[in-house]
């Protein structure tokens, strides 16, 4: 199903970046994207991600290192001499020019004739939904519509790559969902690798074919959504993908671990015997059963009605655990917590 | 909140100050000696004598605004490059001969030009190098008077462009050179454009006071070069005729309001005025 191909379109050779302040940016980052490939870099501010989209745009040389674009070095090239083009933050839209002359911004720079700057712009404003705004300035257009004109802008240079910052950050929760779907779609109709970057986990969940997930500067883990959501390698991952229980417990042998006061079966091998590892639990992969027939008993602090499902914390003996059932068990509520093998995820202790 | 009240000092100091001056001036320009309504005073000044120095100041006023905006906006460039070290230094470098009196300036510059004086000498000596026998008086030239002129008001048309220019959204540059502009086009394409309020902010700022330049051109051009600024101070400090003072002043006046509107129409298409 998926179109990526497996050529690699841009490789990444232990790049570092050092701002002169003597903030370390990055360090020794190595990746691959592939082409047709939807990556996605997610992060919490400051981890690295917008530096690595600088680079790769070439608004920023690195400290050490090479940026490899279908294996040619363009570390030392220029902006304006890379087939990439850029989706801005905050837009970064013309405020001079109109819709129109926006987006045909590139297409004047390489001296195009006339009739094709009218083709393609026609083309890219019907893409994004805007026609009949070409002679609109820019600044009298809504968020989401400035958005649009400068993903327009962007792909009317026709680039290799589309490299967005987090260009769906200033947009309301509504608009967002909307766009992401037609970020998806455009990039699976024009066949182009997006390079995107966020700190929106849903968002990188839903969108991407390859989630890069970093943190200081360092990759934590690189795969697809399913496996970032579902294998997540340390603490970091599943705390920042979606909601978890984390906590330490003791790998007993192999497929036998201990927490919270309770021995559980799990599909782990390999940790060693009696070492201490952290144990991740999705909230979702909780069962609530009658109390006699629970793993682990607990008494039920709070509850929040969150619409498909009901949000609770359960205290136990040792842990506060989060719990999404779509069973409600009132507040002060004596319930048995379930967990089967597959959904305890076992990840071995991070060096302090 | 109520903040009306708050508006009285200032609405009595220009009432004072502003108004009542302006309204004087109007009754001077349109009445005589004994206080009759005339056109005189007006039909006085087209006399060729007094309109070629008004035309001579607009046209150096002209001149030394264009001077200024050709050195002043590389200058603002430089001064509003991130990159540029001890920005803020050389800032108030910029800055500090702003804070003494423009007259003091001009003093100085009367003793660097006069014969003997340090720029003179050092002018002269490079002359004498390629030859020439004849010194050169640079004190009481046309020269020296714009010279004067360029030097007291630069800072007025730097300031307007380096504001404009450090305000601009960095992301916009790399945005044209994401699109494939390279340094030039850049330039031209996007932060040119974008900083002309500032350019029509500073052609304002200079060209205002220099239009009505006085002292600056006494000093440093002698007799020779009087200035429209001049023939209205000598109207009222020594020939001691107020009404055709008053009817210099409004013509004046009505010249600035034009060509501040002008410019303020070409600010507002680009984007907002400063003024």
């Amino acid at each position: 199903m998926s179109i990526v191909e497996q050529e690699h379109l841009i490789d990444l050779e232990d790049l570092s970046m050092v701002y002169d302040g003597g903030t370390e940016a990055l360090k020794h980052l190595n990746l691959y994207i592939r082409r047709k490939e939807f990556v996605t870099l997610l992060g919490p501010s400051g981890c690295g991600k917008t530096t690595t989209l600088r680079l790769i745009a070439g608004f920023e040389t690195p400290s050490s290192g090479r940026v490899i674009f279908e294996g040619r070095d363009i570390t030392a090239l220029p902006p304006y001499k890379r087939r990439v083009n850029t989706v801005f933050q905050r837009y970064a839209l013309f405020p001079h020019l109109n819709v129109y002359e926006n987006v045909a911004f590139g297409l004047r720079l390489k001296k195009a004739p006339e009739r094709e700057v009218r083709a393609v712009v026609a083309e890219m404003l019907e893409m994004v939904g805007l026609q009949g705004f070409e002679k609109r300035t820019v600044d009298k257009l809504s968020g989401g519509q400035q958005q649009r004109v400068a993903i327009a802008r962007a792909l009317a240079n026709r680039p290799e790559v589309l490299l967005l910052d987090e260009p769906l950050g200033a947009l309301d929760l509504k608009l967002r969902k909307e766009m992401q779907l037609e970020l998806k779609r455009m990039q699976q109709h024009l066949g182009i690798t997006f390079l995107y970057v966020t700190h929106d986990q849903e968002e990188a969940l839903s969108m991407s074919d390859t989630i890069v997930v970093m943190k200081d500067g360092l990759v934590q883990q690189i795969g697809t959504p399913t496996d970032v959501y579902n294998e997540p390698k340390n603490a970091f991952v599943a705390d920042f993908i979606g909601e978890s229980n984390i906590l330490p417990g003791l790998m007993l042998c192999d497929e036998l671990v201990r927490f919270d006061g309770a021995d559980f079966p799990c599909v782990d091998r390999g940790f060693g015997e009696n070492r201490p590892v952290d144990v991740v639990v999705r909230p979702e992969d909780i069962k609530l059963v009658p109390p006699e027939q629970g793993m682990l008993r607990g008494v039920v602090q709070t509850v929040v009605f969150k619409g498909v499902h009901y949000e609770m914390t359960i205290r136990t003996g040792g842990f506060t655990w989060l719990v999404h059932s779509t069973l409600c068990e009132p507040v002060g509520a004596q319930v048995g917590l379930s967990i089967v093998p597959f959904d305890i995820h076992i990840m071995r202790k991070e060096e302090a | 909140m109520k903040t009306k009240g708050f508006a009285a000092p200032y609405a009595v100091w220009m009432i004072l100050f502003t108004i009542a001056p302006i309204l004087l001036v109007v009754i001077y320009a349109l009445t005589d000696r004994t206080g009759r309504f005339t056109l005189e005073n007006f039909r006085l000044f087209l006399d060729p004598i007094y309109f070629s120095v008004l035309l001579r100041s607009i046209g150096m006023a002209l001149l030394c605004t264009l001077l200024c905006l050709l050195i002043g906006y590389p200058a603002a460039y430089f001064l509003a490059d991130r990159h540029v070290d001890p920005r803020g230094m050389l800032i108030v470098f910029f800055i500090i001969p702003m804070w003494m009196n423009f007259l003091l300036r001009t003093y100085a510059w009367l003793t660097l030009l006069e014969s003997g004086g340090l720029v003179a000498t050092a002018v002269n000596w490079v002359l004498r190098l390629f030859g020439a026998n004849e010194e050169v008086r640079l004190l009481y030239s046309y020269q020296a008077v714009l010279m004067g002129m360029i030097y007291n008001y630069l800072p007025f048309m730097v300031l307007p462009l380096y504001t404009v220019l450090t305000r601009m959204d960095a992301s916009v540059e790399e945005a044209a050179e994401d699109l494939g502009a390279g340094r030039a086009q850049v330039f031209w394409r996007v932060k040119l454009p974008l900083s002309l309020p500032g350019v029509f902010s500073g052609i304002t700022m200079v060209f205002m006071p220099a239009v009505t330049t006085f002292v600056i051109s006494r000093l440093l051009g002698g007799s020779q070069f009087r200035l429209y600024g001049d023939l209205i101070e000598q109207q009222f400090l020594f020939t001691g005729d107020w009404n055709f003072g008053s009817a210099m002043s409004l013509v004046m006046m009505v010249l600035l309001l034009i060509s501040m509107g002008l410019m303020n129409r070409f600010g507002d298409r680009e984007g907002g005025g400063v003024l």
